[in-house]
């Protein structure tokens, strides 16, 4: 039977972390323009590429197009999210390998 | 994008989808969508990778369209004070279960040891010293001495852990990558100063190995402060496919007395009589064997060869290499009347890789991240292990002997200096 006799600290803490919510959802993908946002690692473009012609295909998005962070490991350029926002329905990028 | 009103959907590979959810979680985004396939991705044929797009085509549409459910409580904060059991076996495995340990046996941080280790510091308890990536945690002063309790640091380290993790926390450490990398890199913390003397560190035989108390303690109190305030749990946020050993703890002092140059510290600006922390996002050293070298050219040329290879980071990535010279070693050099920067230029020019030591599949890799260096170059083009000879790091480690060491880093992480304050 374990003794639970002993006050230690919790090494964990808080975080410094507001919650957002998310951005409005279209209710159709029809008309849409997919902006793919790709990360760099290896084959993350072919990813993305064939899943935006899936939505081309089967849910009738009309067009797709393609932006690139240089490096996985840092944030897209404010210039590239605007541009994003500015043209695209909706957005898809990759995390990690 | 999300804050900029477009609906988005994250792909990632099973794999990592814990760390996509802490990244996501701390951009303010917990809901964020993430559609997985089964790892991997990179390094496989585009027609195996197009098969894998097939099937999450329909959920991508559904995330897309649908407001998605409110993620579960992430992350709530834990009581400050718990009880545990006071048993030091069973404490040990409780520990663990919670996920703050590194698998060898802590100290209870009991109130009363955390009250004695915040004694080692004039700074507030409350006073937020660092927020550490990826899960952001508040790295107050009190919840560093619990940390430091754990790995069995004495009160006066405190302030080289805080300086530590200052250090760790600045944007151009990118402790991000260093803590969710495949790669195997941790933070390698080099003390420079007085500190060093005061607290015992060692810097002369075997600096850079077990068996004193201060270079553990600190490195293991940085590592756990990493895990459990930064959040980087082995094979969940922290990614790395193999790791190193320096994980559990990767700290070492400069050994200024036996160094015929300016130290780390003083090279970047401080007085000799100040105290410095430095962190570099390094890989586990790898050895220079050189017995015979009477010459600083053969020394350079040793190193040179250990350095230059087509498997490490900074060859395509830049960065900063670190050469940890052996006191003798470092005496050969500095006997021809060679500065410190006088040997980082002799080894950035003779430390090189022909292209042809590269598959040509990373060629075509590194021709995209890095061009200058890698696009449209015949195959006897030579690569530098660093952009430029400045970027390449020497400090003098070690004690008697003839070995030196050669510590690649991550890559997209540059060091990080900090003076030690009370």
């Amino acid at each position: 039977m374990m003794a639970f006799a002993m006050d230690v600290l919790d090494p964990a803490g808080n975080t410094a972390i507001d919650a957002k919510a998310l951005a409005l959802r279209p209710a159709r993908l029809t008309g849409a323009t997919i902006g793919i946002l790709d990360n760099s690692k290896p084959n993350a473009r072919v990813l993305l590429e064939r899943v935006a012609e899936g939505l081309r295909e089967r849910f009738g998005a009309r067009e797709v197009r393609t932006w690139r962070k240089p490096t996985s490991s840092s944030g897209a350029a404010p210039s590239v999210l605007d541009e994003i926002a500015a043209t695209c329905t909706v957005a898809l990028t990759a995390s990690a390998d | 994008m999300e804050g900029r009103g477009i609906a988005t959907v994250v792909l990632g590979t099973d794999e990592f989808r814990p760390l996509a959810a802490i990244q996501s979680r701390a951009h303010g985004l917990p809901d964020l969508p993430l559609v997985t396939v089964r790892h991997p991705i990179g390094g496989i044929a585009e027609s195996l990778v197009a098969d894998k797009a097939g099937p999450i085509v329909e959920p991508v549409a559904a995330a897309l369209t649908a407001a998605p459910a409110r993620a579960a409580g992430a992350d709530a904060a834990g009581a400050r004070m718990q009880r545990a059991p006071d048993d030091l076996d069973e404490l040990q495995a409780w520990v663990m279960a919670r996920g703050w340990g590194d698998g060898l046996p802590v100290i209870p941080p009991t109130p009363e040891r955390v009250a004695r280790m915040l004694a080692g510091t004039r700074r507030r308890p409350d006073e937020v010293a660092a927020v550490l990536a990826p899960r952001l945690g508040q790295a107050t002063v009190e919840r560093v001495a619990v940390n430091a309790v754990l790995a069995g640091a004495l009160p006066e380290y405190l302030p080289v852990v805080l300086a530590a993790l200052e250090a760790l926390a600045d944007p151009v450490f990118n402790l991000q990558a260093v803590q969710t990398t495949t790669h195997p890199c941790s933070p390698l913390i080099i003390v420079n100063g007085p500190v060093t003397a005061r607290l015992g560190m060692n810097a002369t035989g075997n600096a850079l190995g077990q068996g004193t108390r201060a270079n553990a303690a600190i490195g293991r109190a940085v590592r756990l402060a990493l895990l459990n305030l930064g959040g980087a749990r082995p094979g969940r946020e922290d990614r790395a496919t193999q790791g190193h050993p320096g994980k559990y703890s990767y700290c070492v002092a400069e050994n200024e007395a036996e160094s015929p140059w300016p130290s780390l510290s003083v090279e970047r600006g401080f007085a000799t009589l100040d105290s410095t922390v430095t962190v570099c996002g390094s890989e586990g050293p790898h050895n220079v064997n050189d017995h015979a070298s009477s010459t600083a050219e053969g020394i350079v040329a040793t190193v040179a060869s250990t350095a230059a290879n087509a498997g490490h980071n900074n060859i395509y990535l830049g960065g900063e290499p670190l050469i940890a010279l052996g006191p003798e070693h470092a005496a050969t050099v500095a006997a021809a009347g060679w500065s410190k920067d006088d040997f980082k230029r002799a080894l950035w020019e003779r430390a090189r890789v022909p292209l042809s030591a590269f598959a040509p599949e990373n060629i075509e890799r590194f021709s995209g991240i890095h061009p200058e260096g890698f696009r449209d170059k015949p195959l006897d083009a030579l690569a530098p292990i660093a952009r430029d000879w400045r970027d390449i790091m020497v400090i003098v480690v070690g004690g008697a002997g003839k070995h030196s060491a050669v510590i690649p880093t991550f890559g997209m992480t540059r060091s990080v200096t900090r003076l030690i304050a009370g």
